[in-house]
């Protein structure tokens, strides 16, 4: 019935499809953007963050004393703390023109909360007072400064020294930079900064660390990594409206995909309810009528769902190392997966009614 | 072998504001090894008769047996259950399947409440094409065949299951003459020498010269009903 009754099988598909498509295209933005949000914390390499007290989201913390440095370090649970500063510049194109971007600074030699992943040069080069690191994904933003390019950010003169590879935040374009040079940029006041990140000593239990250093610092916030980032993407998820926006536009794609497979299975069960007047007729049980309906949407979800995730990856493909966010977890997935069959089960509803109301004395006319 | 008792069941029908009676209370006997012909014109009552009989609508009064098992007051799913063991359907249209091949087709009254038919109901499926003259066609889309052999699949589906009981509701109807009696002949072939129930529904004349007992019906309630070698009386009569 699936493969003789193409148009209708087509109609549903579609619905099916449009279901994995949309919900999943949106949901990979979605997750691009969150990761956007928290992927400093998330990149830091750091088992817990020491920021300023009543904090809302990593970059609305005010800036913390340097002194707090060394109640940490003293911590016998604790194998190293570094401090970074985060502030605002301008950075100057090679055209003359000024791009507003995020400046992160980190302490020489460790460079706890630089960058991860470079596509031209290395950590290394950040080792330099004057060397910057700006991303792939902001060339075209920035003028496209070569490696090597001096320009300026905050009336300050930088280099541009390498090219990172996906450091994307989500208040704007990164630069990284030596902490020296974020201060002098950024103009804070001498000791103080944006953040210390904790590293624990091996097999030190994490609660208790975590515990301790509340203990000792009072007036901070004081989060493990997972937590901040939690936090974070919280914030923006339900204060920016990104939430509310995404929700509407999934739960569109859903209802646009359960419309499609609600009136293609109906319209193909209206067709045909003299074969289900037929099926009941020579002994078919309402199961039995149940079963058809719901197999037939089982094969065209199923089906959907292999076109739809194969679209959905071609599109992921394209767009992975574009500026466009892009990301699918891999519990994504599977749940919309359930989703989806989920939703055309009961997309399916008013067709399995229309087919249980086949009467089998209806064959006799 | 299966015996149909029908003791005064009487049939109405409500539109909601006024009840209408359309079967009067009727009481028959009807027994294997004869082909019978429900008779008469257009609101008749001989389908609502012939789908009480077939345990698609239940009588409003009355009781039916079936080898003296009362089975008019079955629900829907133990009505269901007892047509697809006892019961064979040939309806006016042959109600073939499209998008499932001739054989398909006739295996589905088997495998109906999803059992998956054995390779001997393969066999079987085969062998009753080919006796009703559609050796060939088993893997056929319906659509490519004639009115006249998509009835004979009917009839091969409603056959498959061995019935006891045959019911045939204007079989010949939407067939030309020459069809028609095909399937006539081959109706009345399966009542006498398989010794089945066999009914037939119909207001077409030339049906009746292969009733074994002839029922006829006029404003619901039987007016006539003879147990006389029509055939031979239609040949007696020419």
């Amino acid at each position: 019935m699936v493969l003789h009754d193409r148009s209708s099988t087509a109609g549903a598909l579609l619905g099916v499809v449009a279901i994995v498509f949309l919900v999943g295209q949106q949901l990979s933005v979605l997750f691009g953007l969150l990761n956007f949000m928290s992927v400093l914390v998330d990149h830091s390499g750091a088992d817990a963050w020491v920021l300023s007290g009543n904090l809302r989201n990593v970059d609305a913390g005010n800036l913390i004393s340097g002194r707090y440095l060394d109640r940490v370090i003293g911590l016998r649970e604790v194998a190293w703390a570094e401090p970074i500063l985060i502030g605002n510049g301008l950075f100057r194109t090679p055209d003359g023109s000024f791009e507003s971007v995020r400046v992160v600074g980190m302490r020489r030699p460790r460079l706890v909360g630089g960058p991860w992943a470079f596509a031209q040069g290395n950590e290394r080069a950040l080792l330099d007072l004057e060397s910057v690191a700006v991303d792939r994904l902001d060339l075209e933003k920035l003028g496209q400064p070569l490696p090597g390019t001096l320009t300026e950010i905050g009336g300050r003169r930088v280099r541009v020294a390498a090219v990172t590879d996906g450091a994307r935040g989500f208040q704007g374009t990164l630069v990284f930079a030596s902490l020296d040079k974020v201060k002098d940029i950024a103009g804070t006041p001498p000791g103080r900064y944006s953040a210390i990140l904790v590293r624990f000593q091996p097999g030190a239990d994490a609660e208790a660390a975590l515990a301790r250093l509340r203990a000792v610092l009072p007036e901070c916030s004081v989060y493990s990594t997972a937590d901040l980032s939690r936090l974070t993407r919280r914030y923006y998820f339900t204060q920016t409206g990104i939430g509310g926006s995404f929700g509407f536009s999934t739960m569109i794609g859903v209802v646009i995909g359960v419309v499609i497979i609600s009136l293609t299975l109906y319209t193909s069960v209206l067709g045909r309810a003299r074969d289900f007047a037929v099926m009941r007729a020579i002994g078919g049980r309402r199961w039995d009528v149940t079963v058809v309906v719901v197999s037939q949407t089982l094969i065209i979800t199923v089906t959907g769902l292999f076109v739809g995730f194969l679209l959905l990856s071609v599109l992921l493909n394209a767009t992975g190392r574009s500026a466009i966010p892009s990301y699918f977890p891999s519990f994504v997935p599977p749940i919309l997966a359930i989703v989806t069959v989920a939703v055309s089960l009961s997309g399916s509803l008013i067709a399995l009614r229309e087919a249980l109301r086949a009467e089998p004395a209806a064959v006799f006319h | 072998m299966a015996r149909l008792r029908l003791e005064n069941i009487a049939r109405d029908f409500s539109d909601g504001r006024q009840v209408r009676r359309v079967l009067f209370p009727t009481t028959l006997e009807l027994v294997p090894g004869q082909l019978t012909v429900l008779a008469g014109p257009s609101g008749s009552g001989k389908t609502t008769l012939l789908s009480i009989i077939g345990l698609v609508l239940r009588p409003s009064e009355g009781r039916m047996f079936l080898d003296e098992r009362e089975v008019s007051a079955l629900d829907d799913e133990q009505a269901a259950s007892l047509r697809l063991q006892r019961y064979g359907f040939v309806f006016q249209q042959p109600m073939l399947i499209e998008g499932l091949t001739v054989r398909e087709n006739v295996l589905l009254a088997l495998g109906v409440q999803g059992q998956r038919p054995q390779r001997e109901a393969v066999k079987k499926a085969d062998e009753l094409l080919t006796a009703l003259g559609l050796a060939g066609t088993a893997l056929v889309q319906p659509r490519m065949l004639s009115g006249g052999m998509k009835q004979r699949a009917s009839i091969a589906r409603a056959l498959i299951k061995d019935p006891a009981i045959l019911l045939c509701d204007e079989p010949t109807s939407a067939l030309d003459a020459e069809s028609g009696q095909v399937v006539m002949k081959i109706l009345k072939r399966i009542a006498i020498d398989e010794n089945r129930v066999v009914i037939v529904v119909s207001h077409d004349a030339r049906v009746f010269p292969y009733a074994d007992r002839l029922i006829k019906l006029e404003n619901g309630a039987v007016v006539s009903d003879t147990t006389e070698n029509y055939m031979a009386e239609t040949k007696i009569k020419q």
